[in-house]
Parts: C-alpha cells; sequence; structure tokens
C-alpha cells in the first residue's frame, strides 16, 4: 500500500514540476529579475532556515559569494547557468519528504520553481535592494495634463494613469484651509489668516497662506511632535519605579529647530554629536538630549552596565528606526534574517555609541549645569581669568566642568566591597573600617582628588592606598560632617604615576554599631590643583569656582564623550547577551551602505558626518517618507518602520527619489521648503470625496486619485478644539504641564508621586507640552494613538474604537470646552439659536452649515431646551457652577457643542 | 562522593541523553515521514489558491463591522477565556510532575544542558532546584497536580493539560507578543481581534473582545497584546477596570440625563450620515457605529461590571469582595461577560515572575501566595459554567508566557536569597477546558527534569491553530489581505491538537 502510494506522489509531483517547468519556459520573454521575483520567494520560503540566522547544512542565501560557496556536503547548491545540475533545484523538487524544501513546509508552487531555476539560468545574480542604492536623481515625467501644479503631480499623475484613475479636483477653500492648517501649525489659523484667504481672490492666496503658516511659532510646535515620537520623549525614567526626569529643554530645543528651519543635516547632526563640535554651547549640549531620552533603571539591586548597555543599544536601534527606516535590531543577536546586514556590523556601530560618559546612575549624569545669571557672571568671570592667566586649553577644561561636572568617576565604579556596599546600586558606602576597590585610576601629574560625598559623622577619615589594602598609604583624607546632605570637597595628594587600582578604607572609631552607614561617595575626580595660585585675583577666582559647585543649577542629561582615561572598549556580544563578549571592534559603519566619509572622526560626530553625507541612501528618503505620511496619512513606503526587503514596495519609487534628491541637494536639507513643495501640489489640494468606483479600485487611496482624509493626531484634536473654544493658552516652552486627567490614572510602584493639575491656564497648554509618565500616559493621548515613548515610536496606527466616542463626548475637558464655546456663541453670534448653530459651525469649518445638519443640530438644541428649562439642577450642573450662564438657553448651546466636537468632520481632516 | 551522589549524578547522565536522543532529526522525521508526504500532496492539490489572493475578500462590513458572522465550520466554542499569568508561573511546581528533579536538588546543572543556551539571569553555572510543591493523582483520570492548587486538582477530569508547549522568546514583553499574536514584533493583531472579526460579537452593547488586568501592573508587552494590528480598529480589545469608572469616560457629564444623551447621539450621527453621503468614506459609517456602541457601552458595561448584585454564595464561591481591583473579581465577570455574549474575554494577572530574587518572587512562598488568590476563582468559573450549561460552549484557556527552569536562578552568577527559576522557552504547560475539549487528558511529555521536550511538541502557533479549530475556523484558511498579501493568525505554521478534541 504505502509502496504504491508513495509512487504515485512521486509521479504526480515530477509530471507536474515537468509541465510547469515547460509551461514557464514556453512563455518567459524577459530576464528574472531579483528584487522583485527571486527575493520574495526566498524570504518567504528559505531565508528563516538559510539566511541570517541558521545557516542549515551551511548553506544560506543571504549574500551571492555565501550562496555560491561550497555548503557541508563540500559543494555549493547553486551552480550559475546550470540549474538542472543545482542542488538548490533538486532539493525543491525531489519528492521525498526527507530530502523536499522547504522542509516540513508546503512545496513551492510551480511557478516560483520555474523562476528560480531560469533565475540559476541566466546566472544567479544577486540584486541591491532598492533602498540601500544611491538616490537617484529622477527624471520627471512630462506630461502636459492641466491638472498638474508641480513635479509632484508629474510623478502622481503618470501612476494614476497606468492605473486607470484620474485625479480628483482642488478641494473648496474652506476644507483645504482648514486641512493645510492642521497639517502646518497643528491647529486652526488666526482669524486674520482665515480672513485674508477666504477674501482674495489673488491665484497667489494659497502660497501666501502657506508660507504664512510655515512662519507661525506654532508650525515648530506641531512638527515638534514627530520628532518628539522618534526621540521616545518623556518626562520619565520608565521602569518600575518610573520617576521624573527634567528634559523638557530639549523638547524646546526640537521647537526652535523647527521654527528656524534648521536644515536637516544639521538637525541631525547636532543631536548625535553636538557636544563633540567646537566649543559646544548650551544649546548644542541640550541637541545630545536626543540620545539620553532612553530609559534608566532606578530599581534597586540592578546592574548599571546591564541598563548602560541597553540604553546604548536602544541608542543604535532608535538611530536605524528612525532617522534610517530600518529594522537594525535584529543584527543584535544574528545576522539580519532578510537584509544584508551581518552581526559583527551591529556592535561596529554600536561602538560610536559606547564611549558617553552616562552609566545609568541615579543622578542621570552627566547633566548640563545652567546657571542663573550672576552665576552665568561669576562662570564667565573664572573662564577668563584661566584663559588670561593659564592658557585658552585649561579655560575650556573648567568651562566643560562647571558646566557639566565632567570628567568624573562615578562611584559605582567601585567594587569588592567588605564592611560596605554599592548603596541602592549606585553610591559607594563604607561603615566603620569598611573597605572598597577603585580600579584604572590615571595618577599620572594628579595632585588633588576632588569628590561628592555625604556624611552624618564627626571625626572620619577616608584613607587612599595605592595598589593594595596593604599598600602604601596615600593620603588619610579627614571628612568633614556634611550632616546628611552632598557636599564637594578638594584634599590634595602626593603626585605619584601610571594607571593605579586605590583602595579605600573609612576609619571612625566615634561609629559604634558596625551596621551603620559611615559615608557615601557619589564621584571622584583625580586632577590639578585650581592652576595660577601665583597670578592676581587667585583667591577671588577660586571663590567663584567653589560658588560654582554649590550654584543652584537647572539641569538636563546630556551625552559627553569618556576621555581618553576612561575610554571603553567595545566587542560583539555573542547572541546579543551583553555579558557574552566577543572580538573586539571599533566603529564602523554596514559594508553594504555608503562608507565613512573621508577624514571622519571614528566618534559620533564623524557617524554625523556619515548620516549626512549625501551618499547615505537611507537619511534622506527616510525623513522624506515621514513628511510625506504626516500629510498624506500613508508614507510612499507605508512601512515608515522598514525600508528594508521585509518592508512595503514604495508606491512611488521614482517620486521618493525625486524628493529626497531635491531635499538634499536643491533645498540644502531645508525641511520648510520640502514641505511647502508637497502642500501647494494639486495632489495635496484635491478633494478627499470619494465614488464606489474609486473606492474598489483604491480602497486605501495608495494611487492619490483623492485628497487626504485621515483622523487627527491626539494633539491636533485637543489643540484644535481648545482653540475655537477660545480657551487654548498658547504660551510656548517650560516645563511640561498637567492638564485634568481622572484619578487613579498614576500607579508605580515605589514612587508616590502624583498628578497635579496644572492652573493659570496651564492646564489649557498645547498637547505637546502635557506631562508624560512613560507607565501612565495621559489617557486621551493613548486614547487616540499616542504612545508610551519607552522605545521610538516610528508610525501612529490610526483606531477608530468606541473609547474615543465616550473621551470627547464626557471628558470632563472637553465639557469645559464645549461650555466656553457655548457661551462664545450665544455672545458673539446673533440672538437665535439657528443663527447661533449656524456661526458656531462657520467657526469650527470656515463654511457654511447644510441645511440637513442644522435641523440635526437645532433638533437637539430643542430638545435641550425644553429639558433644561424644567430642571434648574441640571441647567446648573452642565454649566459646571457658573451661575452667571446658568439658564436653560446657555446650557442647551454647551450640549450642541458637545455635539459638535464630536462631528466626523471635525475629528478628520476632510 | 556518597551512593547517593553517585545515583543523582546518573539520573542526571542519562537525563541528558534522552534528550539529545529525542532531538535528532532522523528520529523526529521517522516518525512523521508519512504524515508529511499526505500533507504535501493534499497542499500540491488544494492550494492552488494560494497565489490568486484576490479571491480572499476580507469579511469587514464597514457599516455593521461587529455582526454576527458564520464561522467556516460549526464550531465547538462561542466564546474564549483567557487567562494570561503574566510574568510566567512555575510549571514545574504545578503541573509537571517531575520526582526525579527533586533527587538533583542542589546539584551543578550538566554544560551540556548550558552549551548553546541562553538565559534572561542565569550566569555560569546554576545548581538544580527539585520541586518545591507536593504531587498527587486527581479524579478518575488520574492526572497529575501539585497541592498549590488544591481547588483546581477537583477539576482535572474537565482539564486538558498541555505539558509540552514551546515557545521561541525567553523575555516577558516578546514572548507575550507572540502567544497573543503570533508575532513576537509589535503590529500584527490580537487573537481576541482575529476572533471577533471573524465571528462578530452577539451582544451590540458590549465589546466583542474584553480585557481585564489584575496584579498592580498592566502585562509588559502593554496594550499591544490586545490591539487589532492591521485588522480595522473596532476588532482591538476593550480594557476594563473593576474599580473607578469601568471604562475611562463611561459617565455621562453632570446634567445630561440618558435621553439627553441619546439625542446628542442621534444628532452626532445624522451629521455624521450627511458627512457619509457627501464624502462617501466608510470609517465614517465606521465611526457612527461606535458613537452608538458607546451610547450602549455607557449603559452595558457599567451594569455587567456591577458584581454587587450577584449573590452571597457566588461571592462565597469565587472568592470575590465587589470595589476591589482582585483577579477574582475579574474572573467572576469573564463569566459574566461570556454569557451576554462576549466573544473573547482576556485576563492578564501581573506578578508570576518568580525569580527568586524576593520573598514574593520565590516559588516556594510567593508562587504559593499568587497560588491561593487564583485557585478558587478559576476552580469557581470552572463550575459555574458548568452549572449555567456554559462551559461545552466556553473554551477556558490558562497559560502564560513561557515556562521556568529546572534550575534555582543564579543571577551574575550568585545564589540568590530566595528559591526562584528564570525564564525557559523549551517547555511549559497550558491547560485548555469546556469549547470541545477533552477532558482528564494530559498531553505532551517533557524530559524527566522538565527541561525539554520529549513527545508531543507544542508550539504556541499549535495553541492559537486549536483555539480557532474550536471556534469553527480553519487557521491556515482564515486570513486578512494586508499590504498585498494575506496574513493569519498561526503565520507559516501551526496544527490542530486533535489529541486533547472531545
Amino acid at each position: 500500500m504505502t509502496v504504491v502510494s508513495s509512487k504515485k506522489i512521486i509521479i504526480l509531483a515530477v509530471l507536474i514540476v515537468i509541465i510547469g517547468g515547460l509551461a514557464f519556459f514556453l512563455y518567459q520573454p524577459k530576464k528574472i529579475d531579483y528584487n522583485t521575483q527571486v527575493k520574495p520567494i526566498l524570504n518567504k520560503n528559505c531565508i528563516s532556515c538559510h539566511g541570517g540566522v541558521k545557516q542549515k547544512a551551511g548553506f544560506s542565501l543571504l549574500f551571492r559569494e555565501e550562496a555560491l560557496a561550497n555548503t557541508e556536503s563540500g559543494r555549493p547548491a547553486i551552480l550559475p547557468g546550470n540549474p538542472d545540475e543545482s542542488e538548490l533545484i533538486r532539493r525543491i523538487t525531489v519528492s521525498d519528504p526527507e530530502e523536499r524544501m522547504p522542509y516540513k513546509h508546503a512545496p513551492l508552487a510551480k511557478s516560483e520553481i520555474s523562476i528560480l531555476k531560469q533565475w540559476i539560468k541566466e546566472g544567479a545574480q544577486w540584486g541591491e535592494h532598492w533602498a540601500y542604492l544611491p538616490v537617484e536623481n529622477e527624471p520627471i515625467p512630462t506630461s502636459s495634463n492641466k491638472w498638474i501644479r508641480n513635479n509632484i503631480d508629474q510623478f502622481i499623475f503618470q501612476k494614476l494613469k497606468n492605473e486607470n484613475l484620474s485625479p480628483s479636483t482642488e478641494a473648496d477653500k474652506a476644507t483645504l484651509l482648514r486641512r493645510v492648517s492642521l497639517d502646518l501649525i497643528g491647529m486652526p489659523p488666526n482669524n486674520s489668516l482665515i480672513k485674508n484667504f477666504l477674501q482674495s481672490t489673488s491665484t497667489n492666496a494659497y502660497e501666501q497662506l502657506v508660507d504664512s503658516l510655515l512662519a507661525s511659532p506654532a508650525y515648530g510646535e506641531k512638527w515638534t511632535t514627530l520628532w518628539l515620537d522618534l526621540a521616545r520623549f518623556a518626562d520619565t525614567r520608565g521602569f518600575e519605579a518610573d520617576r521624573r526626569r527634567s528634559i523638557w529643554k530639549y523638547r524646546d530645543w526640537v521647537i526652535n529647530a523647527f521654527n528656524n528651519d534648521k536644515p536637516y543635516d544639521r538637525f541631525i547632526t547636532e543631536q548625535i554629536a553636538g557636544d563633540l563640535m567646537p566649543d559646544p554651547n548650551d544649546a548644542l549640549y541640550i541637541a545630545t538630549a536626543f540620545h539620553r531620552n532612553t530609559m534608566t533603571n532606578d530599581e534597586g539591586g540592578t546592574e548599571n552596565e546591564e541598563y548602560r548597555t541597553a540604553a546604548v543599544v536602544d541608542r543604535v536601534n532608535t538611530t536605524w528606526s528612525g532617522l534610517m527606516g530600518t529594522t537594525f535590531n535584529c543584527v543584535q543577536c544574528h545576522s539580519h534574517p532578510y537584509d544584508p546586514f551581518k552581526h559583527e556590523e551591529y556592535y561596529k556601530f554600536l561602538a560610536f555609541f559606547n564611549n558617553s560618559r552616562d552609566e545609568d546612575t541615579q543622578a542621570e549624569y552627566p547633566l548640563l549645569r545652567q546657571y542663573k545669571t550672576e552665576d552665568s557672571i561669576k562662570l564667565r568671570e573664572v573662564v577668563k581669568w584661566v584663559n588670561q592667566n593659564v592658557s585658552e586649553q585649561k579655560s575650556k577644561e573648567y568651562y566643560k566642568f562647571l558646566k557639566t561636572w565632567q570628567p568624573t568617576i562615578n562611584s559605582l565604579q567601585c567594587d569588592q566591597f567588605v564592611n560596605g556596599a554599592l548603596i541602592s546600586s549606585w553610591y559607594a558606602g563604607l561603615r566603620n573600617n569598611g573597605t572598597c576597590r577603585l580600579k584604572n585610576v590615571v595618577l599620572n601629574k594628579k595632585s588633588q582628588v576632588m569628590y561628592r560625598y555625604n556624611t552624618k559623622h564627626d571625626g572620619g577619615n577616608w584613607l587612599i592606598y595605592l595598589d593594595s589594602l596593604g599598600g602604601k598609604l596615600l593620603k588619610a583624607v579627614p571628612l568633614q560632617n556634611t550632616k546628611g546632605s552632598w557636599k564637594v570637597a578638594v584634599s590634595n595628594i602626593p603626585e605619584t604615576d601610571g594607571k593605579r587600582v586605590l583602595y579605600f578604607k573609612y576609619h571612625n572609631p566615634g561609629i559604634k554599631s558596625p551596621d551603620e552607614n559611615g559615608v557615601v561617595f557619589e564621584w571622584f575626580q583625580f586632577g590639578e590643583n585650581f592652576p595660577g595660585k601665583e597670578k592676581p585675583g587667585f583667591d577671588s577666582t577660586f571663590k567663584y569656582f567653589n560658588d560654582l559647585l554649590y550654584a543652584d543649577v537647572e539641569t538636563t542629561p546630556i551625552m559627553i564623550e569618556n576621555n581618553a582615561e576612561q575610554f571603553r572598549e567595545s566587542n560583539v556580544f555573542i547572541r546579543g547577551s551583553w555579558l557574552e563578549k566577543g572580538p573586539k571592534v571599533t566603529p564602523g559603519v554596514p559594508h553594504i551602505l555608503n562608507p565613512l566619509p573621508a577624514g571622519a572622526p571614528k566618534n559620533r560626530l564623524g557617524l554625523a558626518m556619515w548620516l549626512t553625507d549625501k551618499k547615505n541612501p537611507l537619511v534622506a528618503r527616510t525623513m522624506v517618507n515621514r513628511l510625506w505620511e504626516q500629510l498624506f496619512g500613508t508614507g510612499l513606503v507605508e512601512t515608515l518602520e522598514d525600508m528594508g526587503t521585509q518592508g512595503s514596495a514604495p508606491s512611488h519609487k521614482e517620486l521618493l527619489d525625486y524628493l529626497s534628491y531635491k531635499f538634499m541637494n536643491e533645498y540644502q536639507w531645508s525641511i520648510k521648503k520640502l514641505v511647502k513643495e508637497i502642500v501647494l501640489s494639486a495632489t495635496y489640494r484635491q478633494d478627499s470625496k470619494v465614488n464606489e468606483n474609486l473606492l474598489q479600485k483604491d480602497p486605501a487611496n495608495k494611487w492619490y486619485a483623492r485628497g487626504p482624509r485621515i483622523r487627527l493626531t491626539a494633539e491636533q484634536l485637543r489643540d484644535q478644539t481648545l482653540a475655537v473654544s477660545n480657551l487654548l493658552n498658547d504660551t510656548m516652552y517650560g516645563k511640561s504641564v498637567m492638564p485634568y486627567q481622572p484619578e487613579g490614572i498614576w500607579r508605580s510602584p515605589y514612587n508616590g508621586d502624583k498628578w497635579v493639575v496644572s492652573t493659570g491656564g496651564n492646564q489649557y497648554r498645547r498637547s505637546l507640552y502635557t506631562y508624560l509618565k512613560r507607565t501612565a500616559p495621559f489617557p486621551s493621548m493613548i486614547t487616540f494613538d499616542g504612545g508610551a515613548r519607552e522605545v521610538c515610536i516610528i508610525r501612529r496606527i490610526r483606531t477608530n474604537t468606541p473609547l474615543q466616542a465616550l473621551n470627547t463626548l464626557n471628558d470632563s475637558s472637553y465639557i469645559i470646552m464645549a461650555r466656553n464655546f457655548a457661551i462664545n456663541i450665544r455672545q458673539n453670534a446673533g440672538k437665535d439659536p439657528s443663527a447661533q448653530i449656524k456661526r458656531g459651525y462657520e467657526w469650527m469649518f470656515y463654511k457654511p452649515i447644510t441645511t440637513n445638519k442644522l435641523n440635526a443640530l437645532i433638533q437637539l438644541y430643542q430638545t435641550a431646551f425644553n429639558k433644561f428649562s424644567k430642571d434648574k439642577n441640571a441647567t446648573n450642573e452642565m454649566l459646571g457652577g457658573d451661575s452667571r450662564n446658568a439658564n436653560p438657553e446657555t446650557a442647551a448651546m454647551v450640549v450642541v457643542a458637545n455635539a459638535l466636537f464630536n462631528l466626523d468632520e471635525w475629528v478628520n481632516k476632510n | 562522593m556518597t551512593q547517593q551522589d553517585l545515583h543523582n549524578q546518573r539520573l542526571l547522565k542519562e537525563a541528558e541523553q534522552k534528550v539529545m536522543h529525542q532531538h535528532t532529526r532522523r528520529h523526529f522525521i521517522k516518525e512523521s515521514a508519512m504524515g508529511l508526504g499526505a500533507l504535501a500532496l493534499g497542499s500540491m492539490f488544494g492550494s492552488c489558491g494560494n497565489s490568486s489572493s484576490s479571491t480572499t475578500a476580507n469579511l469587514f462590513d464597514a457599516a455593521n463591522p461587529l455582526a454576527p458572522k458564520a464561522p467556516m465550520f460549526p464550531g465547538k466554542a462561542k466564546s474564549v477565556i483567557f487567562i494570561h499569568m503574566a510574568g510566567a508561573p512555575s510549571q514545574l511546581e504545578l503541573f509537571s510532575y517531575k520526582p526525579e528533579l527533586a533527587k538533583l536538588d542542589g546539584l551543578e546543572c550538566p554544560q551540556s544542558l548550558l552549551e548553546g543556551k541562553k538565559f534572561a539571569f542565569i550566569r555560569g553555572v546554576p545548581k538544580m532546584l527539585g520541586p518545591q510543591a507536593n504531587f498527587r493523582q486527581h479524579g478518575q483520570s488520574g492526572t497529575w497536580m501539585s497541592d498549590y492548587l488544591p481547588h483546581l486538582s477537583t477539576m482535572v477530569d474537565d482539564m486538558a493539560i498541555i505539558n509540552s508547549v514551546t515557545t521561541e522568546q525567553f523575555n516577558h514583553a516578546p514572548a507575550q507578543l507572540l502567544m497573543h499574536t503570533g508575532s513576537a514584533r509589535l503590529g500584527r493583531p490580537s487573537m481576541g481581534s482575529w476572533v471577533t472579526y471573524g465571528l462578530g460579537s452577539e451582544n451590540k452593547n458590549l465589546p466583542g473582545f474584553v480585557v481585564l488586568t489584575s496584579g498592580g501592573n498592566n502585562p509588559d508587552a502593554g496594550k499591544s497584546v490586545w490591539g487589532s494590528g492591521f485588522l480595522p480598529s473596532v476588532y482591538q480589545g476593550v480594557q476594563c477596570r473593576s474599580e473607578g469608572d469601568p471604562v475611562l469616560f463611561i459617565k455621562d457629564p453632570a446634567g445630561m440625563d440618558r435621553d439627553l444623551r441619546k439625542a446628542s447621539i442621534d444628532a452626532i450621527n445624522k451629521v455624521n450620515q450627511q458627512q457619509y453621503e457627501e464624502y462617501k468614506d466608510p470609517e465614517i459609517l465606521s465611526r457612527i457605529a461606535q458613537y452608538e456602541m458607546a451610547y450602549k457601552m455607557q449603559i452595558s458595561v457599567p451594569d455587567v461590571m456591577n458584581i454587587n448584585d450577584e449573590p452571597a454564595a457566588m461571592h462565597e464561591m469565587y472568592g470575590t469582595s465587589p470595589g476591589e481591583a482582585s483577579f477574582a473579581n475579574n474572573i467572576l465577570l469573564a463569566r459574566k461577560l461570556v454569557e451576554k455574549g462576549v466573544r473573547f474575554v482576556q485576563l492578564f494577572d501581573w506578578g508570576w515572575d518568580m525569580h527568586g530574587d524576593s520573598s514574593g518572587n520565590a516559588v516556594n512562598i510567593g508562587l504559593v501566595n499568587k497560588c491561593r488568590k487564583v485557585d478558587k476563582p478559576i476552580t469557581a468559573l470552572l463550575l459555574d459554567l458548568k452549572q449555567r450549561g456554559l462551559l461545552d460552549e466556553t473554551l477556558v484557556v490558562w497559560g502564560a508566557e513561557f515556562g521556568r527552569t529546572p534550575m534555582r536562578e543564579n543571577r551574575e552568577g550568585k545564589e540568590m536569597l530566595f528559591k526562584g527559576r528564570d525564564h525557559h522557552a523549551e517547555a511549559f504547560t497550558i491547560w485548555m477546558a469546556g469549547g470541545g475539549i477533552k477532558g482528564g487528558v494530559t498531553y505532551g511529555e517533557t524530559d524527566e527534569i522538565g527541561y525539554s521536550v520529549v513527545s508531543g511538541k507544542t508550539e504556541v502557533y499549535d495553541i492559537q491553530a486549536t483555539i480557532l479549530n474550536q471556534l469553527g475556523f480553519n487557521h491556515e484558511q482564515f486570513t486578512y489581505e494586508s499590504q498585498g498579501r494575506p496574513f493569519r493568525l498561526t503565520d507559516v505554521s501551526g496544527k490542530v491538537i486533535t489529541d486533547i478534541l472531545a
């Protein structure tokens, strides 16, 4: 029985293959294209066992040189030009299930087998994936269709023609006004812009409107949201305790960058490597907070090196997914399963980021220290004096130290504690006669130790030994009682040399209890005495210097590079584990992409030069794709997160390249110019109405035969409602604020922090200023698809849920907005409710309401009015205790306003 | 070395050899060669439609996205309660009886079990940790279960316990994503979304897919484990809270009664309908449906979430106390929800990650306490469903994202203060009951120390395939077209575990 049926199977299978193959060869006119025909088959069926992760039987299909190499069998599986002798073809066609590939899965389709055969016959050439090839200056199609306004439309029109579709006409002025305002400034335009645009008959009116919006400071606030998602900006540190972090100055830096149209290459460079640029000022330091938005683990007992490493890994992944639209994180554990990135290349790339000074400390060092005015003057004096009396080099060092407290050695580097411990995993703490070790301290020319410490005891001594506990006593430092607060102190030490191991001992016979902590250290700095002792003005300068150590400062976490003494080696992590270190690596970029530019240093600055090199195929394309997605709802490559071979294919590759090329060259990386070109296109200005035919042909509007109609973001929705109800407080910048949210949202273990609703108008600030706690984000932000920003949010996926309806219907914030709007239209929009509703609608949409819509709302008004006329209590409640306005008319209008704020056309841009 | 030590060493060696032997590929192929051949042929002829995917239209009616729909074939189950113990409890203390492991307690783990393996926290050479619980046989089936779950062990004859589940992920968030979305990366629809998409909802006034969390935290993977991925967003899970407002903003504003809210939503929808006539965007219809649903939810959610009116006997049986955010309350709510026609109730209880870093996280202390909080309610759920005649049509699934190691965790290579086990992807337990599942079954085996599966290897995809099967779906044909290709919950894997079907 079995024999017979097996034979049948074989005969059938062979027949199918032969027939399929024949049919294929007869009808195959064109040369096989690797990217579109072969790679998808390999990705789907073969790569999971024969790719970057696994290379079963010694065979991998990722790179051509691997695929043509000898396998474990001693022979190659692919013989270019000779499909019939190629083991690969034999194994996908053989009938024995133990041999047939893909193993344990359905066999390839006949057509797929034919493609692979023909491809091998034609020489088995590999093709480079489009996104890894340089950006081309695409020739612009030259249609003369009247619909076309600019070059974007040429590309769009060409595809529409291919798809047998025709574009829509321009949307009406009112719709366009609202659409472009929400897109460019994230909220409604101001009254004069509205008036100018609607009344103008100039053919230039739309362009003038666009220019005014681009020049508005609200433009920067709108586009900052996009960047904060990528930068994973939040007001807390994440993980279990999720404590506060003061990093809002970075948010303000981004707003200014967008408003000043900082060229994108410069924008990236400052964020990646501002600290490494010559003489960094505060703004450059703050820009580097981009990569300090990584999470810090404050949970006691965690391994600092583990979370330092996690932050570095996150920086690598964010740089790739955020700036280069590539899922690089797979390469952390193994070579990329689908894309041509090798395991080692991940760690070469990581090495760029592995020498920053941060170490998952509780204080989140290094921090930029920003002084108040009078202290700034002292700082300037110190720097000037050192420059004049010592050297320029020294003055720069002192400036850096006073601004950042770097370089210093965190006490968490101490180990080998006896009668002491690393307290909560951050601070070296010693009890009486307790000891610990500090390795790798360079002591050449070091004449003093500066240290930050805390002790509640008199009479303690800190004994520093060289090389071992029995070694030479370098210094016995008497420790003044700081009465439980942190102090910085200095002690001279005799000069010695070399990179040495130090042993510390705390001695204080006054402490009787063996369990009592004697001293806690936070950091050390081994350095030289303050210079210029013999020079005039030394005393006052030195005093200023000491004052500044204790000055009241605002701080922001920033990037600072390790100096030579603290240089960290980088290694491959075996299978991605930070504890299993493999071969040493130095900074480098994947071989498949552009090389590091000539003369680029092998640090973050060099990395920034590589990213912004016009030869980099990913950076410009990724940003163009992202900006397009902001305006149209979908990217030209739908998967913003992945332009690799597993991502979606671009719908308009030529247009993407045309815009990317122009962005880098003609526009010199100006985002405003690029955005302007897009919103001026006829493509963008189209009406968004759709009909059944079009809906069937192009449900997702992939070919742009109509304008974008998409739901507003959480921020846009709240901001436009605040604006139209006249509550918006347009104050820019500053600490994050806390608008109303329901009780019981914040619930972090080990953290009693509370949400305290902001007052004085701060509860009505634009949404990008809303405080974001990672483990408990602002509810309406999450309901409308914002994220917790624990890691880079590459794309917000829009949803449409009943919870969103409940939010805008019932959230007290929305009721307050409805009240204000109702009172406004009753006061300023005519006498009778019908006129008021009409006018209110026009304030929202800049166009008259249709009769049917008006009737529905008047009916609602009447129902509400009748009810409130009979119910004083409900009337009062509807007005929230505002007795001046507590009448049935206003209460009924609040209900109508509440309905208006829930209209589909309000929640969407049309 | 004592006689006993020698004996133990031999045991370990044998366990090791068994694992190696069972895992050689040749052995596996011999077992299943015939089956594979038949399968291959079947798909050769049967799946011609695979490439011409344009014929597989998506089942989405924007005007009425939650209308009840018939499955592909009559399923045994109408709804699912998936109880996920987030953090992953130890199978070795609950269901997987390993007397041999007890004998190895305290011995160093042989290098061969560690080579090429990666653990979340174990470093260097850990020691073996014997089972901390006592096991006994229960019921007519004689199923082994530990004394950590004294109530549940009375239900063994209704349960199919799968001791041979394996996963690909050993970190919480990705493993939870894999379990619930079929992918360890973000962006795929969750199982509950698939089910609601395929079956719609039988109750127009409640979401088809409800999520209840307890234990003080959301699951590690966050709300993505109940997200709708590329499916229309109406199918995402709706999180309900068992204290405060059951759903945020569910209460009408002060001064607005139900009639007025009704009038207001009617007006909104009338205007939106006008907007639809003009724009023909199906998303507008979807929004109209969402507003109707929101209105109904305002009544039905507080109603169904209110357990005050349950009889005292029910509270006694479930161990519930109204007003608390507890697992017991959530379990009782789950019963109420499926009774009302909710398709998929997803429970997450946080706090099962027993690493041994504190007493609360010790497999012999914290785990016992956690079990106490869930044992009675889960048992009550099975009994209650049974007495209401609902167990036959309700599939109850209990599980987690992975299992725990037979070795004792030694974080940073150091002995820990308490007894804990590290994350383990290679073998863990999931059980199912009701909804056409055979009772009294123990399926699949691991080796003598519970390290690796030796028979009945069950992938996460197989669990998903079985759940879909019980609801009336062939998991290979239940697809959704997205980005130009059909996707399915089980990706390219999954087979129904036929041995546990009634």
